[in-house]
């Protein structure tokens, strides 16, 4: 897809990409952060599911297919997003290279997200020391969430 | 009281003992479950409240079973 044009840029994130620091936990889809080249229209994922239509890979409701699981793209939607694909990691599957978002933009991309799975997202990353409270406040600064990340530490970390 | 704080002990520590497991492996043992979690998912129920076990409103296309 990457060779072809279609994306400019991808890495895993969500969940999948969440295990790869911490200790597995459920998930139903796997998350693909994806920049497009030329985005047009509203329809800004209409040449991905057009070229996953012409391999064979179907539409699952916003997901598609792929094996065993219904894999979601998601453009990067803001400059944190953007700013997380552009510093993802190169990580190994089974000797097949894959972007991945990194711990601390996981983190505080679930800050900004906040929902109960994303509060417990950053615990399970900060649990894992694969990213620091630290790392975590000086992002969430850059981004403008230090009063988000203010108030979860006051909730879930302080004792 | 102790044997039961001793054996969630034992269980949270082998729980984090998971993290050393290798990425595909932790992937794997997600899609073995997935299944599991996607029909719970479907089944689950509306509290008397009207909100859902997850702390969220009832979602009523994922309650068909």
């Amino acid at each position: 897809m990457h060779a072809a044009g279609v994306i400019s840029e991808y890495a895993l994130f969500g969940a999948i990409a969440q295990m790869k620091y911490t200790e597995p936990v459920a998930t139903l889809d796997a998350d693909v952060l994806v920049a497009m080249p030329e985005p047009k229209g509203l329809d800004v994922l209409k040449p991905i599911y057009e070229f996953c239509a012409a391999r064979g890979y179907r539409p699952e409701g916003e997901a598609v297919r792929v094996g065993a699981w219904p894999v979601q793209f998601i453009p990067a939607f803001s400059p944190l997003t953007r700013e997380a694909l552009e510093q993802a990691e190169t990580a190994d599957f089974e000797g097949v290279p894959l972007r991945v978002v990194g711990a601390s933009y996981l983190a505080v991309i679930a800050l900004s997200v906040g929902r109960a799975k994303d509060q417990a997202r950053i615990v399970g990353l900060l649990e894992s020391a694969s990213v620091s409270r630290g790392q975590v406040a000086r992002l969430a600064a850059r981004h403008g969430l230090t009063e988000a990340w203010r108030r979860f530490e006051a909730r879930f970390l302080d004792e | 009281m102790s044997d039961t704080l001793k054996l969630l002990e034992r269980q949270a520590a082998w729980q984090k003992g998971r993290v050393a497991l290798t990425w595909a492996e932790k992937i794997r043992m997600a899609e073995a479950v997935r299944e599991s979690v996607a029909q719970l998912s479907r089944n689950r129920l509306p509290m008397a409240s009207g909100v859902s076990a997850s702390g969220h409103p009832p979602d009523d296309s994922r309650q068909q079973g």
